[in-house]
């Protein structure tokens, strides 16, 4: 499974980005997402990738990095929009034989394609310059339930160990043969379930035995100890990027409403 | 599969198993290994130069301290990796990598990561089924496997609720079904009882395949292996008799290893009293 | 089946979420009604993790493989807790992947998390029938309906809105022909996945029938 290392997704740097408080960076970003997903008009998109492209270069994250991020997403978005400015609008922008590519269509895509990619690379500007540790704490403090953020540590931290699991289980039937000779669909589908079973079982083994090891170091003795933040609050150093970040989200919102409807 | 005992005696060294000329008959080289090299992303030179020539019949311990390569060199052999530089060839013929070779057969650490069937036999069955061999063929290699584990009486269990030894013994029956003619064991004595070691051990002492055994259970090595492969920093520090190798103690603790205790000799203050600890 | 950023309007995103947060409230009112949150907490982990995890096989339907969703039987064996497995999933594929979306991961987990604990409640009721039918065609029926539950509400869902989010740009006709295509081309997912999960039940219950009793 691809299942990438945090290490990839976080790369360390001393950038404004980095140093920017995690709490008000989050909200801000966010804040900035959501009014990118507002636009409708095709027009505020350079403004919108100027944006974006100035917290990205702020942010002193390598090129290399979006390069590497964007293509798997970016599949999904082609596959899905791919069509439209071929199906959709009146306007025939060119024609050959029966495929004729149309103007509407391709607004449509545009418009879609380029809210896609920029709410993606905010999302790699916050997961690119912030530890996943420090979001989650961001998000406890943020008032996202206990459980919620226990349950995410603790899934993310077994999900590597897992991950190695079923690939190693795969090998394990590969080496014995699997995939080298045909074999009828119901066989394999009971294999794969078996193979499915035979990992969440495990998991679930492994979780009792997670469970004791907790109890043994105090988890559940004292439900109402005040969780240790450990990430810094905000400084007034770091004031510039959030109140930037949110004029700009605003500067989207205001234009979206102002410019005239098509 | 045949079985021969294979008498031994803990107490004496066993005469070198491998035919020479002496005997006029050499058996074929059953694994070699030439100029192998391999590195991870964050562990380079996990494996420098190996160049290794195992002959059909042999069983070879590799012993090493952790992450000295050992598993690195089975997954080679199995092609579940590619060298970065040499060869490995199984019974002359080059391993490629995900290149399905069903003559060789690998035990994992953990039998739990061989074991998904919801019965014993089924997943006996699943090497063969996978050979593409007749439902008749497939019954008659799962029933002998079984025997010769002496799994009869689990036959119907589902393998998640064995003890770690009978997992193991499992994962072994699993691999016998698709005779192979060398096996890989990646410490095979890791966490099973005495009883089930000792089981492993006469199982082992009476196969004919070649065995590469890698394992810190130097004891056990000493039991079962004719020859004894010690690596250390990516290289074959010594190539040899398992009693000489390791009843070698500067060459043992030097490469981060201990001399067996059973090589040791056992002399009045050998064993020392706790009031006589510092 | 996972929507990515970009293709909703920002209003129903943000509906997304509203939504997502009142199925929180209720989902974790019912654990720590029904559950000590604590002790079932490490299992509900990792489990969510092996669902992630195993999410990543895919099975042969010739000529091709698919990736199943198994959000049926992931309800079927977390219960309440699937809601929190399927937002942290959807969370961490999004961090790790870059499949699905941020801005839509409340629209996401609606769709696959309320027919989850669906899916989930209604296999819980099998043991109604108990009288009625033996043990293990009553589990075959129950997995199937799950599986099946599970997936095609969630497709019911995601072509919902896709329908109200289509750009008004397209021919209508074309438009309603596309998805009525695509929408009968799930059909034999939907019964697929429901064979699946039957089997992935037959398998639990033989080997660990505990998991299936949540």
């Amino acid at each position: 499974m691809a299942v990438s290392l945090h290490a990839d997704v976080f790369i360390p740097g001393q950038s404004i980005i980095h140093r920017w408080a995690a709490r008000p960076k989050l909200l801000s970003l966010l804040a900035l997402m959501f009014a990118i997903a507002m636009v409708r008009q095709l027009i505020l998109l350079p403004w919108v990738f100027v944006v974006v492209g100035g917290l990205y270069l702020w942010s002193q994250l390598p090129l290399s990095y979006l390069a590497r991020r964007l293509p798997y997403p970016g599949l999904f978005i082609v596959a899905m929009v791919g069509l439209l400015p071929w199906v959709s609008g009146e306007t025939v922008l060119w024609q050959w034989s029966f495929l004729a590519l149309r103007l509407e269509g391709v607004q449509v895509a545009s418009l879609i394609a380029g809210r896609f990619l920029a709410i993606l690379t905010t999302g790699f500007i916050l997961l690119g310059t912030t530890p996943f540790l420090t979001l989650l704490e961001v998000m406890r403090s943020l008032g996202i339930p206990p459980l919620l953020t226990d349950m995410t540590l603790l899934t993310y931290r077994y999900l590597f160990d897992i991950a190695n699991q079923l690939a190693t289980m795969r090998q394990a039937m590969q080496l014995r043969g699997y995939g080298q000779s045909r074999q009828t669909v119901s066989r394999q589908w009971g294999w794969l379930a078996a193979l499915m079973g035979s990992l969440l079982l495990r998991s679930y083994e492994q979780s009792q035995r997670v469970y004791q090891a907790m109890r043994l170091r105090g988890y559940g003795q004292n439900s109402s100890a005040p969780r240790r933040m450990t990430s810094r609050s905000g400084n007034q150093r770091f004031a510039l990027p959030t109140s930037l970040t949110l004029l700009a989200a605003a500067s989207v919102v205001i234009g979206e409403i102002l410019l005239p409807p098509l | 599969m045949t079985q021969s005992l294979n008498s031994f005696s803990s107490s004496t060294p066993p005469a070198m198993s491998i035919p020479t000329a002496k005997e006029g008959r050499l058996r074929s080289v059953a694994i070699a290994l030439q100029d192998l090299s391999f590195s991870y992303p964050d562990s380079p030179h996990i494996l420098q130069d190996i160049s290794v020539s195992i002959r059909e019949g042999e069983r070879v311990g590799l012993i090493g301290h952790n992450g000295c390569g050992k598993t690195t060199l089975f997954m080679l052999l199995c092609g579940l990796l590619t060298p970065q530089t040499g060869t490995v060839h199984l019974f002359d013929r080059l391993v490629e990598t995900h290149q399905f070779r069903p003559e060789v057969g690998f035990l994992f650490q953990d039998p739990a990561d061989q074991l998904f069937s919801p019965s014993v036999r089924d997943d006996v069955a699943f090497g063969p089924m996978n050979l593409g061999l007749s439902e008749a063929e497939v019954t008659k290699r799962v029933e002998a496997a079984l025997e010769l584990t002496g799994l009869q009486a689990l036959a119907s269990r589902p393998p998640h609720h064995l003890s770690g030894g009978e997992k193991q013994m499992v994962a072994i029956a699993g691999l016998m079904a698709m005779c192979p003619r060398v096996l890989l064991y990646d410490e095979p004595t890791a966490s099973l009882d005495l009883r089930t070691r000792r089981r492993l051990i006469r199982f082992l002492q009476r196969s004919d395949e070649t065995l590469l055994l890698a394992s810190h259970d130097l004891e056990f090595l000493l039991e079962v292996c004719d020859r004894v492969l010690l690596i250390d920093e990516g290289r074959i520090i010594a190539d040899g008799d398992p009693f000489e190798v390791m009843g070698d103690q500067a060459l043992m603790e030097q490469h981060g290893l201990e001399k067996p205790h059973s090589l040791m000799p056992h002399v009045a203050m050998h064993h020392a009293r706790r009031e006589n600890c510092p | 089946m996972h929507i990515p950023d970009g293709i909703l309007p920002a209003p129903v995103c943000v509906a997304g979420y509203a939504i997502a947060g009142g199925v929180t409230w209720v989902a974790l009112k019912q654990i720590h009604k029904t559950s000590d949150p604590q002790a079932e907490l490490p299992k509900a982990a990792l489990l969510a993790a092996a669902f992630f995890v195993g999410s990543s096989l895919s099975v042969p339907i010739p000529p091709v493989s698919v990736h199943l969703v198994l959000n049926g039987v992931l309800g079927a064996v977390l219960g309440w807790y699937a809601w929190p497995a399927i937002l942290i999933g959807l969370l961490l594929q999004a961090i790790l992947l870059g499949h699905g979306g941020l801005t839509t991961l409340g629209v996401d987990a609606v769709m696959m998390g309320l027919p989850a604990l669906l899916a989930g409640q209604f296999f819980r009721q099998r043991h109604r029938f108990a009288k009625a039918l033996a043990p293990k065609p009553l589990l075959g029926i129950f997995s199937f309906l799950a599986g099946a539950i599970g997936v095609g509400l969630s497709a019911l869902i995601f072509f919902t809105l896709i329908v109200f989010t289509i750009p008004s740009t397209l021919n209508q006709g074309a438009e309603q022909s596309f998805l009525t295509a695509l929408m009968i081309a799930h059909v034999p997912l939907i019964l697929l996945e429901g064979v699946f999960t039957v089997l992935l039940c037959f398998f639990l219950m033989r080997v660990k029938p505990e998991l299936l009793e949540q």
